[in-house]
């Protein structure tokens, strides 16, 4: 089936070189010197005004990074990465404590608005949308602005940048910090506490449900420059939270770093819903330049009944490297792994998540779609592991893979532990292309070639859009509605 | 960083005992070299442990402490008398026979006379024939640097080379027999190679038992080379039944050429630490493959089963369904990958693996793996992990069957559909006797 002269046009607006995020601010910034070693990290901390225990903290994570080794066990191919070639700090010279909006750098506004991130607050009241979001917006290093802070702090949410948590609130950074990631989890995360910039902390305390969506909006702009962000997430018990998170950077030919890390905290009762729209620039379509996007994700459901539910959309990158991780520890606890991951042009996805059951009949569920395209290679890997004493644990697993033009790859390396009997653990994947029978039937029932395409491919991702809220789904459907469409030819 | 490497003990006295059986392992002068280059391999490569991807759950280096020596000859007296009882429901079985005791051949225990269509000879044989043939055929090392293959290829004494002609359809089929029987303990390693011809079906069975008695710490490696001709058909089953202590390693070489079909079957029951690796080729489109396998572990028992399908070609088609009963402290490994290369179009790939536990201390591992790089294929893996179902159980109590008898009809019937899968009846019947052994029961009728 040849696609339509409009397909090919649809597609092209979402393929790789037609990255519409990839405009660069000029900006001042204040940059860290380039490479790293101790004194970049005692630079970082002195920047941010940072207590002691913060910057032994960040040179016990350096100590032990310098000790590791990359790691190589994921299917992706790249050069190695000179981590001395690297600006490890980078922020918009205005920003350094704006005090209210007015403040802020009218060309980082402008840069926000460009990316349709409304960060100030009559607007969004006025806005289209009934439903209202929360932003942190983060510009290369440093949180530029954080709104609805006001209305939060009614609710008793703490919604901060991390750097001004550390400042307000340093007995809860100091008590969970690290306690869900610790400084040397793996090479990524150690390199990540040791340099962390800047992120979101969320708190909310016990009983609250949170009244609003709350996202953070990152962006790289500055050359050769690493992106180490850091978020923490506390629902403490009873709490309710749904968060956002959003990125998009320059196209640039050069490769650029970002290494997160996310440490989630579900005591108690509580439920953390963590959304991502991962939209770093992905490269050109002859895979030059992109974001290596090296991200240690993982939530701690500690208390009994805690929830943590991750949903990801995947469409950026260069290669992804990235598992967002449930630790089951409390009983009857349940975690959940949504995930869309579209892969085209020389994109390298190896994603996926580890459910590690650890409390008595706690539950997950796994819902990956991989849908390749282009020249890319597209990996789930995934673990699903039952600790000896939990018993009565669940788990259901379905990752299915969408494969589009024969020069693309995609793979499933699931791992499934289970080390007592009562544990329930199902797995299923497929991989496939769109069946021919499915199309005709359509096309019978009078339904275009593209229309067919679009109805089987969507009901395909289904199951995962649901998951996202309703701003980030009408978004992500189209994204993937248009992505797929003309690529079936 | 380079760090440098020391060798285990066991590793250490792996070299030791070929140095000290070099001399007596068969073999003309080419062939000791290479078994020189395959100790050799084997010394920079180690004992396969968990830091390598393919053995991530079975530690053989951990597991390996004690090394046998290696079994260079026998004299252990065994009347065909005795082989029956260590063949148990095999032996009722109809079909030619060829023995290997401790891993030399035994013709006095053999039955080839009449089998039409075969062409049986000793792997023993060829490697004293210092023919450049038997060299080549025999002792390569496979490709793929695998620490256990090469120590095959190190230590191998005997087995079967086993030629199904173009176009014969041998109606019995033929048991390779390896017994162990006598009071050493020791090291048996034998090698077999099956060459099916052109248009060919056969149904050979590669069975290891154990003389009631007989010693129960051994160690026993075997790989099987098979090249299955265009249009022809293989069933090929491997039994291996113990009594829980001993170390099997097992490794099945497989290539399918076009239009050709492979049913394997791997069936162990109470093996101490076991590892079955299958490597399955399609070397031509159109090729077949079955492959199941049931497999059951108690005490502290450890049975791995892995496999590699490679779908190098177009429109062929693979299915494998593994079952595993796990009790008591047992440890059941599934790690089954599939690939398909690009350009190998209409593939049509299955996969299943599942494990019932019967002890809050069992454990299941498996590791379901698909690597795809064509397009226009259909391919998917499922795997489940569970006790029995507690509903199923009140079922049949509520129809006055008692407990015990309940749990061993759901198990029977689990495993089952496993067995199922193995076409010659008389073979489908002994593997379930055994099944029932393991559980148990007496064998059915």
């Amino acid at each position: 089936m040849a696609a339509v002269q409009e397909t090919i046009d649809h597609v092209r607006k979402i393929d790789v070189d037609q990255y519409k995020y990839g405009f660069e601010t000029v900006i001042d910034s204040i940059r860290a010197p380039k490479g790293l070693d101790e004194s970049t990290v005692r630079y970082i901390s002195a920047k941010k005004g940072e207590p002691e225990w913060l910057l032994n903290w960040r040179l016990e994570a350096f100590t032990r990074w310098k000790a590791m080794t990359e790691p190589t066990w994921a299917k992706v191919n790249y050069p190695k990465i000179d981590f001395q070639d690297l600006y490890y700090y980078s922020a918009p010279k205005s920003t350094e404590g704006p005090k209210s909006l007015a403040e802020v750098d009218p060309e980082l506004l402008e840069t926000y608005n460009k990316l349709g991130i409304p960060l100030k607050e009559q607007e969004v009241l006025a806005g289209v949308t009934s439903s209202r979001v929360a932003v942190d917006a983060v510009f290369d290093s440093v949180s530029v602005v954080t709104t609805f802070k006001d209305e939060l702090k009614k609710a008793g949410v703490i919604f901060c940048s991390i750097s001004e948590a550390v400042r307000e609130h340093p007995e809860l950074v100091r008590k969970y910090l690290g306690s869900v990631v610790p400084q040397s989890d793996n090479f990524y995360a150690s390199l990540n506490s040791a340099v962390f910039s800047d992120g979101s902390f969320v708190y909310v305390p016990e009983g609250v449900r949170c009244p609003m969506e709350l996202s953070t909006y990152f962006r790289i702009n500055a050359k050769q420059t690493g992106q180490f962000e850091r978020t923490l997430i506390i629902a403490d018990r009873g709490a309710y939270v749904s968060y956002l998170e959003g990125c998009t950077a320059p196209m640039r030919d050069e490769n650029q770093l970002h290494a997160a890390v996310v440490e989630l905290v579900a005591l108690d009762d509580a439920e953390i819903k963590y959304s991502t729209v991962q939209n770093w620039y992905p490269g050109d379509a002859q895979g030059k330049g992109g974001i290596y996007n090296f991200v240690t994700k993982r939530g701690d459901c500690r208390g009994h009944h805690s929830k943590i539910s991750w949903t990801q959309v995947e469409t950026g990158s260069a290669i992804t490297w990235k598992y967002p991780s449930c630790i089951l520890r409390g009983d009857y606890s349940r975690g959940e792994f949504y995930s869309i991951a579209v892969s085209n042009g020389y994109q390298q996805v190896d994603s996926g998540t580890k459910m590690i059951h650890l409390g008595k009949n706690s539950s997950s569920r796994i819902i990956s779609k991989g849908i390749a395209a282009g020249y890319s290679q597209n990996t789930y890997r995934g673990l699903v592991s039952a600790h000896r004493k939990a018993t009565g644990v669940r788990n259901f697993t379905n990752c299915d893979s969408l494969l589009i033009g024969d020069k693309c790859g995609a793979h499933t390396v699931p791992y499934i532990e289970a080390k007592n009997s009562s544990a329930h653990f199902e797995h299923e994947a497929t991989t496939s292309k769109i069946s021919d029978d499915m199309l005709f039937y359509c096309r019978q029932r009078g339904l275009s070639s593209e229309e067919a395409v679009a109805l089987v491919v969507n009901g395909f991702v289904r199951d995962v859009l649901q998951q996202l809220p309703m701003e980030f789904m009408a978004e992500s459907q189209k994204l993937i509605g248009i992505s797929l469409e003309g690529s079936v030819g | 960083m380079n760090v440098a490497v020391m060798k285990t003990k066991a590793e250490q006295a792996i070299s030791e005992s070929f140095e000290a059986a070099a001399a007596k392992l068969p073999g003309s002068a080419a062939v000791k070299e290479r078994r020189a280059q395959a100790i050799g391999t084997f010394g920079g490569l180690g004992l396969p442990h968990r830091r390598i991807e393919e053995w991530k759950y079975t530690d053989l280096r951990a597991n390996l402490k004690e090394v046998l020596p290696a079994a260079v000859e026998d004299k252990t007296p065994l009347t065909i008398g005795e082989l029956i009882v260590a063949l148990g429901p095999l032996a009722h079985v109809d079909a030619h026979r060829i023995v290997f005791v401790n891993g030399h051949h035994r013709a006095d225990l053999s039955d080839i006379a009449d089998a039409q269509g075969l062409a049986i000879s000793t792997v023993g044989k060829a490697l004293q024939s210092a023919s450049e043939e038997a060299v080549a055929n025999l002792a390569s090392t496979p490709a793929g640097g695998d620490a256990v293959e090469a120590l095959n290829t190190a230590f191998m004494t005997d087995g079967a080379i086993v030629d199904v002609a173009k176009g014969a359809s041998v109606a019995k089929p033929l048991l390779i027999v390896f017994v162990r029987a006598g009071s050493e303990a020791n090291a048996v390693t034998v090698r077999n190679l099956i060459t099916v011809g052109e248009g060919a079906s056969a149904t050979i069975v590669e069975a290891s038992v154990v003389l009631p008695g007989a010693v129960r710490d051994a160690h026993f490696n075997a790989l099987a080379e098979v090249s299955v001709g265009k249009g022809a058909t293989l069933n090929h089953v491997l039994s291996a039944v113990d009594e829980g202590k001993s170390l099997h390693l097992s490794n099945c070489e497989v290539t399918l050429a076009a239009d050709a079909t492979y049913r394997g079957f791997q069936f162990s029951s109470s093996l101490g630490f076991a590892r079955h690796g299958a490597n399955i080729l399609f070397d031509g489109e159109g090729g077949k493959l079955d492959l199941s396998g049931a497999y059951l572990a108690r005490h502290s028992e450890h049975v791995d089963n892995t496999l590699v399908v490679d779908h190098a070609v177009p429109r062929c088609e693979s299915r494998e369904l593994f079952k595993g009963v796990l009790d008591g402290h047992g440890r059941g490994v599934f790690q089954g990958k599939v690939i398909v290369r690009p350009d190998a179009q209409k593939t049509d790939g299955k996969q299943m693996s599942q494990a019932l536990m019967l002890s809050e201390d069992a454990e299941f591992d498996s590791k379901p793996e698909l690597e795809i790089y064509a397009d226009d294929v259909v391919c998917g893996h499922g795997t489940t992990s569970a006790e029995l179902d507690s509903d199923l159980l009140f079922y049949c109590r509520s129809r006055g069957i008692p407990e015990k008898e309940a749990r061993a009809l759901m198990i029977e019937s689990f495993i089952g559909e496993a067995l199922d899968k193995v076409e010659h009846e008389g073979l489908r019947e002994a593997l379930a006797s055994y099944a029932m052994q393991w559980l148990g029961r007496s064998p059915r009728g």
